[in-house]
């Protein structure tokens, strides 16, 4: 309980507003880049390793949450519980040290991706009928076709997506902490978790 | 990329002037009601009997169709074209080449299309009407923690200047001859100089900003004194335990009808 009040300091309040726009103006960034990825979760998985997991599964319920409320993307509302899980991970990874060395980060990043595509084939089947109206669907469009179930070719399509995904967005937060000054560092709560 | 993060839409309507919690155990029971209740047709009925007359009454119904088509569409083409020809050992209706549409699939897309459609103008109706700092001073004059209604008006303030920021960002290093278009892997290459510095020069100012709003007494606890005051009808906290109830009944409406069988 008091090592959440220790996460939770003015500058993790001021970090959060600023990852969740990260999260969505790189989101933009990547949609108007055409690239087949999402990087949308980067500055959940940044307040995760700096701030702790609590501060990280906030980030990513309330990233979600804003973008549904907002209209921005209204489709993402429901996947509020698997934003949090990723910055929950994010900050479990960083506490393990995980996100001091760049390759410790990939796979970081694969089994986040892994676990987010889990729990997301359920809310997507349910919700969205199995579809997410994108270019991945050729995957569930695949899966089905061969006789598997909505959840199991929901499930594929994640599979297909997440892991890279998410591994490159842990990749990015390791660069940028290597980037950032060590003064600045220093002032996060979790700062003793990426420093070497 | 000069879009508003709100999608609020000014109009002096009775929806406009209900209070925001009002509107949020609304939108709170059409998702419920629309995802838990049995029937194909029951998302159907709650968009057009109950989300349409809503929106009227908000006079944002023009706007509610727009979105909500643009948003759900993708994904009702998807989930008819996948789950309508591609459902596995089901009764083929109509054959075009090697494909059949089967009618199990069609009347899986057709719920799923419906479930799509409530979630998706639920969240609309609710944007429409709300403006998102209204919403959160009233959430936080009825005990959510100041600090997290700061989070979450902070962020709606700040995105479309880092919208700005990505653009400018972009034109920079264009002008500084990177390739943001061409073949996927040059694309690729160029997501790391545009989003590092995106990133870190966000971060920057986050030390300030800190210790501008903490020498404003961000820290103090207690209850704090609001500028804005947010006005409702005598009969608004009536009509949001009768919304609650109809959302518990639904719940349990769908939990009878689980065991029962």
């Amino acid at each position: 309980m008091s090592r959440l009040r220790q996460d939770f300091t003015t500058l993790t309040w001021v970090t959060i507003p600023v990852a969740i726009a990260i999260n969505i103006a790189v989101g933009q960034l990547i949609y108007t880049l055409k690239i087949p990825l999402y990087l949308d979760s980067i500055g959940t998985i940044l307040v995760g390793v700096l701030a702790g997991p609590w501060a990280g599964a906030l980030t990513g319920l309330l990233s979600n949450l804003i973008w549904g409320m907002t209209g921005l993307n209204v489709a993402y509302a429901p996947f509020a519980a698997v934003g949090a899980v990723i910055g929950l991970l994010a900050g479990l990874f960083s506490e393990a040290g995980w996100v001091r060395a760049w390759w410790k980060s990939i796979v970081a990043g694969l089994i986040t991706g892994l676990i987010a595509a889990v729990i997301s084939a359920p809310i997507s089947a349910y919700v969205f009928g199995g579809v997410t109206g994108a270019g991945t669907d050729v995957v569930t469009a695949f899966f089905r076709s061969i006789g598997f179930g909505i959840l199991p070719s929901s499930f594929a399509q994640g599979v297909s997506s997440d892991p890279l995904d998410k591994a490159i967005s842990f990749l990015v937060v390791w660069l940028i902490v290597q980037a950032l000054p060590m003064r600045f560092l220093a002032r996060f709560p979790r700062a003793e978790s990426v420093q070497k | 990329m000069s879009e508003a993060l709100s999608l609020f839409v000014p109009r002096s309507s009775g929806v406009h002037r209900l209070h925001p919690l009002t509107k949020l155990t609304i939108t709170g029971f059409l998702l419920m009601a629309g995802l838990v209740l049995p029937g194909a047709w029951t998302t159907y009925a709650l968009f057009g009997l109950v989300l349409l007359p809503l929106a009227l009454w908000g006079q944002v119904w023009r706007e509610l169709l727009r979105l909500s088509w643009r948003v759900a569409l993708p994904f009702a083409v998807s989930v008819f074209l996948i789950q309508g020809f591609l459902w596995p050992k089901g009764t083929p209706l109509v054959y075009i080449g090697p494909l059949s549409l089967k009618s199990e699939g069609l009347m899986f897309a057709f719920t799923s299309t419906g479930r799509i459609l409530i979630v998706v103008s639920s969240f609309i109706w609710f944007a429409l009407t709300t403006r998102p700092d209204t919403l959160m001073t009233s959430l936080a004059q009825r005990g959510l923690p100041a600090s997290l209604a700061y989070t979450i008006v902070a962020t709606i303030q700040i995105v479309p200047r880092f919208q700005a920021r990505a653009a400018t960002i972009i034109d920079a290093q264009r002008s500084r001859g990177l390739e943001t278009e061409g073949s996927m892997l040059r694309r690729a290459h160029a997501v790391v100089p545009l989003v590092v510095p995106l990133i870190l020069s966000s971060l920057v100012d986050v030390e300030e900003r800190a210790l501008a709003i903490e020498a404003r007494a961000f820290n103090r606890p207690g209850p704090k004194t609001s500028l804005a005051e947010i006005a409702e009808a005598r009969w608004e906290p009536a009509l949001r335990i009768a919304v609650l109830l109809a959302t518990v009944i639904a719940l349990a409406f769908r939990l009878w009808v689980e065991f029962r069988m």
